[in-house]
């Protein structure tokens, strides 16, 4: 976890130091505000680093005003279990950039249900049609939400 | 006056009128179940459709329709950690954890009674205000609603862990929240910044993506890790009671809720400030009204009053909003400028005639505020129990469909594929972000508030040199922010200083 705090620390003073390189060949009026944020930005990673190398333990008083994540699972089931809902995002991703939301809805809904939750074909098949159905009224009919083509498609010339 | 105020209850009742203010909220209600179609989204496509209206129709129709996607905006936010609007946010921080340990039902109680509450308080105030806000908004000049925003950036120290590494922290997290929203075109000179060389950053980020990928990917990621129902394996709460439970906390804290109702009616009336401030303010307030840094530690983690002040906030401005737009033509929000168009098309100028010629209309709008808000806070207290239900069912079904709200909703900002990877990198961000222990809600904060505090800064700039900082409002805010800023210390000090004296 210290090990991730450091990296997460490196992010931010990479971040606030790539704000302040590129902001300094800006106009005056580009870069005052950029400046003005980065700036103290750097200084507060910085420290909050120098505190997690060289400083105590953390309190509970530190802790963050957010959720917490579940602790009773053991850490290779988490590794495991986060790489895989990772991996249906960016399936999902690629399946929208490669096929367009009006066939990537109804056959991602289909192949996690089956694969991922493993329930029955007919369950599958009925949730996968009902929630094309609730999806093309809703975002299609109602809405009028224009969902660009597939790459596929574009390629295909459909 | 009361002539024009019953006239105006009447307009409202006429059954063409009040057939359309439900065909409204009956649109207003989905479109707040789905994230990324905001309300102002829903009222520019519903602007067509009014033209065979009249005026207390048309009203009727698109402010019913406004006022209950604000409403129902918080139920994703409750049950599955989807802010439903970008308004709805900061009800994901306590509304979620309450119905992951198994308080869905009490959680959507409050979240809709304060909602109610909020709402008909915003309605009071539009009633109350017309005849002397006038003063107010012309004395809030450009210094004046800088300062403002940076009071409400000041709220971090309330929203960040109580020591000083979890200050830094928090100042941290909200100075890159502030630097997020600086990315793409300048406004005043037309420089693009951090745009990376991409077509797709010269607008900068749309709040819906970030928003929609801070606070759902996290939840889902750790729905998924959990492995069990969002409740998780605890025996399904009474849920009749616990909705009940949760409209009792709602008049528990009332003087909570009303307070946030005042900030929520305060943000809507300036123009610019934006749902999101007045939201994320009546949070901040709600973790300051905390007695202690002990009774502090429950926030975030499902305490009630982190529920009820955004909620009553998040309608009450909806109220405050409308008053600069129906007595100037100064409309708030995006969603005030629809409805201005609205006006427009109506043949009715905003001004002084609204408080004349046209008042039974302005109060058929205040009437439309308070009648649809009761319909749909009644209706949802009724279906409450079934959709709190949805927690207990088992996690891996219903994360398919929580991930195609996500995704659908961030594809509706700028139907680019690019919105997708936007939620995409913010949502890992903040997954990191919580595993860290780098607290959220002051990102959101500066990255909502950047655009307004630099827009602000550079016109008071322009206009007064250093000139501003003595404008007497300023001083005064100067002031304010110092308090929100000293009041956690303060109260820590004073626990201490309890502590001791009780040892």
């Amino acid at each position: 976890m210290r090990k991730g705090q450091v990296l997460f620390c490196l992010l931010l003073i990479a971040v606030s130091g790539f704000a302040i390189f590129s902001a300094s060949g800006w106009t005056f009026k580009a870069k005052l505000f950029p400046l003005s944020v980065s700036i103290p930005l750097l200084i507060l990673a910085t420290a909050q680093l120098l505190m997690i190398l060289f400083g105590k333990e953390q309190t509970n008083d530190s802790a963050a005003m957010d959720i917490d994540f579940a602790t009773d699972v053991p850490p290779e089931l988490v590794r495991r279990r986060v790489i895989g809902v990772f991996c249906w995002i960016v399936s999902f991703i690629l399946l929208v950039f490669l096929l367009g939301f009006p066939v990537t809805v109804p056959l991602f809904i289909f192949l996690f249900l089956k694969y991922q939750s493993e329930v029955s074909w007919l369950t599958s098949i009925m949730s996968t049609a009902i929630t094309w159905g609730g999806f093309y009224l809703l975002f299609q009919w109602l809405v009028h939400i224009q969902f660009q083509d597939g790459a596929i498609q574009t390629w295909l010339g459909m | 006056m009361l002539d024009a105020f019953i006239d105006g209850l009447f307009l409202v009742l006429q059954w063409k009128a009040f057939s359309l203010m439900l065909v409204g909220m009956g649109l207003g209600f989905c479109v707040g179940l789905l994230p990324g179609i905001g309300g102002a989204a829903t009222l520019a496509l519903m602007i067509p459709f009014i033209f065979k209206m009249s005026p207390a129709e048309a009203f009727a129709f698109l402010l019913g329709m406004h006022s209950v996607a604000a409403t129902t905006g918080d139920i994703t936010s409750v049950l599955f950690g989807v802010p439903g609007e970008a308004i709805s946010a900061a009800t994901v921080v306590d509304g979620y954890p309450m119905a992951k340990k198994g308080e869905a039902g009490r959680a959507l109680g409050a979240a809709l009674m304060s909602s109610l509450l909020g709402a008909l308080i915003g309605a009071v105030a539009l009633a109350l205000a017309i005849p002397i806000v006038r003063p107010l908004v012309l004395t809030f000049g450009s210094p004046e609603l800088f300062m403002l925003a940076v009071i409400g950036i000041s709220c971090i120290t309330s929203l960040s862990g109580s020591n000083a590494r979890g200050q830094i922290k928090g100042f941290a997290m909200g100075l890159l929240g502030l630097l997020v929203s600086t990315i793409g075109q300048e406004r005043q000179s037309g420089s693009l910044r951090f745009d990376l060389g991409l077509m797709y950053l010269w607008d900068g980020l749309d709040f819906v993506p970030v928003l929609v990928g801070i606070f759902a990917i996290p939840e889902i990621i750790d729905l998924a890790v959990r492995g069990t129902s969002i409740a998780g394996d605890r025996p399904p709460e009474n849920l009749s009671s616990g909705v009940l439970q949760g409209v009792k906390d709602t008049f528990r804290h009332f003087w909570l809720v009303f307070r946030c109702s005042i900030i929520g009616v305060f943000v809507g009336i300036l123009p610019g400030a934006g749902g999101g401030v007045a939201q994320w303010m009546a949070y901040a307030h709600s973790v300051q009204s905390a007695k202690d840094t002990k009774d502090r530690e429950g926030f975030g983690k499902g305490d009630i009053r982190g529920v009820l002040g955004p909620g009553a906030a998040n309608n009450s401005k909806e109220g405050g909003e409308l008053i600069p737009t129906v007595a100037f033509g100064v409309p708030g929000s995006g969603a005030m400028a629809i409805l201005l168009s609205g006006f427009l098309i109506m043949g009715i100028m905003p001004g002084p005639d609204m408080l004349t010629k046209h008042l039974a209309l302005t109060f058929s709008m205040v009437w439309t505020l308070v009648i649809a808000n009761i319909i749909t806070v009644i209706l949802c207290l009724v279906i409450l129990d079934q959709l709190a239900k949805l927690t207990y069912i088992r996690g891996s079904l219903i994360i398919p469909f929580v991930l195609l709200l996500v995704f659908v909703g961030s594809y509706t900002a700028n139907g680019q594929i690019a919105d997708l990877l936007v939620t995409l990198l913010f949502g890992v961000l903040s997954y990191f972000m919580v595993l860290f222990g780098w607290p959220r809600p002051p990102f959101v904060l500066g990255f909502v508030l950047g655009k307004v505090i630099e827009t602000y800064l550079f016109i008071s700039m322009s206009r007064y040199g250093f000139g501003w900082l003595t404008h007497p409002i300023v001083v005064a805010l100067i002031v304010l922010m110092a308090v929100v800023i000293a009041y956690p210390y303060i109260q820590q000090r004073r626990q201490s200083a309890a502590g001791v004296a009780g040892a």
